[in-house]
């Protein structure tokens, strides 16, 4: 692991053209800014994990329409029956 | 903050989704997400939809796209002694005041997204949604420091902390 002594307002190059700056420092945290193109994905490590069950969660209505088991857990948290339904409620 | 609901109203917006067919909604009940949801970074706009059969669950459907619904529960529902703590990118996000604790219910809504695991389903309480109910901003919080865990619904029907 490469390691680089930076203070508030300097900054690391990384491939050529994204742009690490350290904008501010406190006792406890770095806030840091980041420049990059477009097509670069920049995200905290924990979201990296996050994304993937996201992209698990999303899928969850779709496993319910090919898996009773899954489907079973609407009622597991209603108290009723999973089944399809319509209508309205505020909140 | 209202729900937008299954069945057709005057003077709203309709999208016909894949899982829970023709939803409209008007524009107070729509969420703003400015930076979407880790792995979903381009859905801004989600729309939360209850059904009452299926309460106390939360549909979040995607404006954009019609196959993109994520089903959540509020959190205290998973686990009632939920600790909100929310980062300094979150309050600025949602807009709410950094020095002020937000009260789960009537300032903010908070939301566990569901996932399937194995037969049932679990989520991860260090990765909540959080609604801010008096202007629909959204941010999922990806605290660190949280150490809720995650929690599994077992075959009692009982939320059970896995790790």
């Amino acid at each position: 692991m490469l390691i680089v002594r930076r203070r508030a307002g300097e900054a690391i190059v990384v491939a050529g053209d994204v742009e690490i700056e350290v904008i501010e420092i406190t006792r406890t945290r770095v806030k840091l800014g980041v420049r990059a193109p477009r097509e670069v994905s920049v995200t905290r490590r924990e979201a990296q994990t996050v994304a993937s069950e996201n992209r698990n969660a999303a899928g969850l209505l779709a496993a319910c329409a090919v898996d009773a088991d899954i489907l079973g857990f609407f009622g597991k948290i209603s108290g009723k029956g999973a089944k399809t339904a319509e209508g309205t409620a505020d909140m | 903050m209202t729900l937008a609901a299954q069945s057709e109203s005057e003077c709203a917006d309709v999208i016909e989704t894949t899982h829970l067919g023709k939803v409209t909604w008007d524009s107070g009940s729509e969420l703003y997400l400015p930076s979407g949801l880790p792995g979903f970074e381009e859905e801004r706009r989600m729309i939360p939809v209850e059904v009452p059969v299926h309460r106390p669950l939360v549909f979040l459907q995607s404006v954009r796209h019609s196959e993109v619904c994520f089903v959540s529960l509020p959190v205290l529902i998973v686990c009632p002694d939920f600790d909100l703590r929310l980062t300094e990118d979150d309050c600025a996000a949602l807009m709410l005041d950094e020095k002020e604790t937000p009260r789960i219910g009537s300032d903010v809504l908070c939301l566990a997204l569901l996932r399937r695991s194995g037969g049932t389903v679990e989520t991860n309480l260090d990765a909540p949604i959080i609604i801010n109910l008096h202007n629909s901003r959204c941010v999922q919080s990806l605290s660190p420091d949280a150490a809720r865990g995650y929690y599994r619904l077992n075959d009692e029907g009982v939320w059970e902390r896995i790790c």
